[in-house]
């Protein structure tokens, strides 16, 4: 079923110098099982295009993946144009975007 | 056991937290980070107007408040609010206050407007083992003023590596305030936020603890809101501070009556280096939005473009096209598209010629023309950057006044 990715997955997203960062997580090992196939890098750019360089982290026991976003923001919070210089809401923004999401786990 | 509350994740946190969170229910210690990459910057341009300033006001305007209903109640009170002056606003605390000092490296990077090192936990404690009531540091790691104080009660020592690591993990739900209890929470309609109460971590003498808040607080403590903000601006799982490599993939939540318990952290020994918050004066810079309304939206923004790059050039000008408008729209506000123009410049005087040039189009554009609210003249823009430095090369310091 498409349905924004939201539906069953959590973020945080924020800044560190000129990178963001961007924590997704969901609340159940079968979504945790779904996500960490799912949500490759390819995957996380298809969805943001506005990201460059991409690192992924798996971290299982919180049942989350975190994405850092490199260079993003430019040179900092302070001098960035960007309409969300500090992507605080960078995580909102991949939780709208609409996924095939697996029935079960709806 | 000891319980250390937060009562503060930045520089313009709430200012009646610090009571809240003392006329809640017990503590042992109250804790509140006021430091950014970006309040370093504020702080520095502070300093450079008036060299006694450089630390948060705001701090002192809560100590004016609530310094004798800590002390009364025998609640520590361990901040960073000293920012580039740990000493100057220690002085202007009535206790027996303790500062952390060494973090200062502007000599080292004479170009740059702040130049601060991540210090760790180790002086924080220091003080409190020396009796201070109130400690006050400058760029300490937001995690160090938990794991300070819990070090400097259990005995900790440097090697205690899985203890510090659980106390850092303790540090980093806290550090955020509110963000730890359903503060900008993607599951924000699953519970009340209207007024979260701030977060407080009951850390054993093992490192673990329990995350939880005061009785009759708004906000919620579940593994959800504690999951998100450990996510808050990490990078690999592999956490570096100036104490501790804190693992995150170590972490373990588990429900409790009360809120969250963390166990199972495992640490390892910190870098050789300590990191150093670098902000350098960029320049300036100057923005305004043109509020593009109804038909031809494209059209109008090219217009716009072209007239603004006629009067002033392009040089460091930023245009972006935000399709707000929805067409055959019933309001007005919907009708409408954005057209954002940023501009950076190391002339203080072009920032300041952008507005005029923005504003003399006012009827000389497309139809429609307005925007949302006038330039101003500009301002200074700082440039963030990260260096790092021999651990051995830096010189912390506690000082009990």
């Amino acid at each position: 079923m498409k349905r924004p990715l939201g539906t069953i997955a959590g973020a945080r997203s924020g800044d560190k110098g000129g990178d963001a960062n961007l924590g997704v997580w969901v609340r159940s090992d079968a979504a945790y099982d779904w996500l960490n196939g799912f949500l490759t890098v390819g995957r996380l750019k298809e969805l943001l295009p506005e990201a460059g360089e991409v690192s992924r982290y798996e971290l299982p026991n919180l049942r989350a993946l975190n994405f850092v976003l490199h260079g993003l923001l430019g040179e900092g919070v302070a001098s960035s144009t960007r309409f969300d210089p500090q992507a605080k809401a960078l995580g909102e923004w991949l939780r709208s975007r609409e996924v095939e999401i697996p029935e079960e786990l709806l | 056991m000891i319980r250390i509350g937060n009562a503060s994740g930045f520089y313009g946190d709430r200012l009646s937290a610090v009571r809240e969170q003392l006329e809640g229910g017990d503590l042992d210690v109250l804790t509140g980070d006021y430091l950014a990459e970006l309040t370093m910057l504020i702080l520095g341009r502070d300093r450079v107007k008036d060299s006694s300033l450089g630390y948060a006001k705001t701090f002192l305007r809560q100590m004016e408040d609530c310094l004798a209903l800590a002390l009364d109640k025998g609640v520590k009170i361990v901040v960073n609010a000293g920012g580039l002056n740990p000493e100057g606003l220690a002085r202007k605390l009535d206790a027996k206050v303790g500062y952390v000092t060494g973090d200062d490296l502007k000599e080292r990077f004479p170009d740059a407007l702040t130049a601060n090192a991540y210090l760790g936990a180790w002086e924080i404690a220091e003080c409190l083992r020396q009796g201070a009531q109130v400690v006050v540091t400058g760029r300490v790691t937001d995690a160090s003023l938990v794991v300070g104080p819990a070090a400097a009660r259990f005995g900790w020592k440097r090697d205690d590596w899985d203890r510090l690591a659980g106390a850092t993990v303790a540090g980093h739900v806290l550090e955020c305030g509110t963000q730890a209890t359903g503060g900008n929470y993607s599951f924000f309609t699953e519970i009340d936020v209207t007024r979260p109460g701030f977060p407080i971590a009951e850390v054993d003498e093992d490192g673990s603890c329990l995350i939880t808040k005061h009785d009759g607080t708004g906000g919620a403590v579940t593994v959800d809101t504690v999951t998100a903000q450990l996510l808050y601006e990490i990078g690999a799982p592999e956490y570096l501070g100036p104490d501790v490599t804190t693992h995150f993939d170590t972490i373990r939540l588990a429900a409790h009556e009360r809120g969250v318990r963390i166990s199972g952290v495992r640490g390892s020994p910190p870098p050789d280096t300590l990191k150093v918050c670098l902000n350098a004066l960029g320049g300036f810079r100057n923005s305004t939005t043109f509020v593009l309304t109804g038909l031809d939206v494209e059209a109008k923004a090219e217009l716009v473009r072209r007239q603004l790059h006629d009067a002033i050039g392009t040089e460091g000008l930023t245009w972006t096209l935000a399709r707000t408008d929805q067409a055959d729209a019933a309001t007005e506000e919907q009708a409408s598209a954005l057209l954002h123009v940023t501009i950076k410049t190391t002339d203080p005087e072009r920032a300041k010629g952008f507005s005029r040039a923005a504003i003399e189009l006012a009827l000389a554009s497309y139809p429609g023309f307005h925007v949302t609210a006038p330039p101003g003249d500009g301002t200074p823009f700082g440039v963030y950057r990260a260096a790092y430095v021999p651990r051995d090369e830096v010189s912390a310091k506690a000082v009990l006044l």
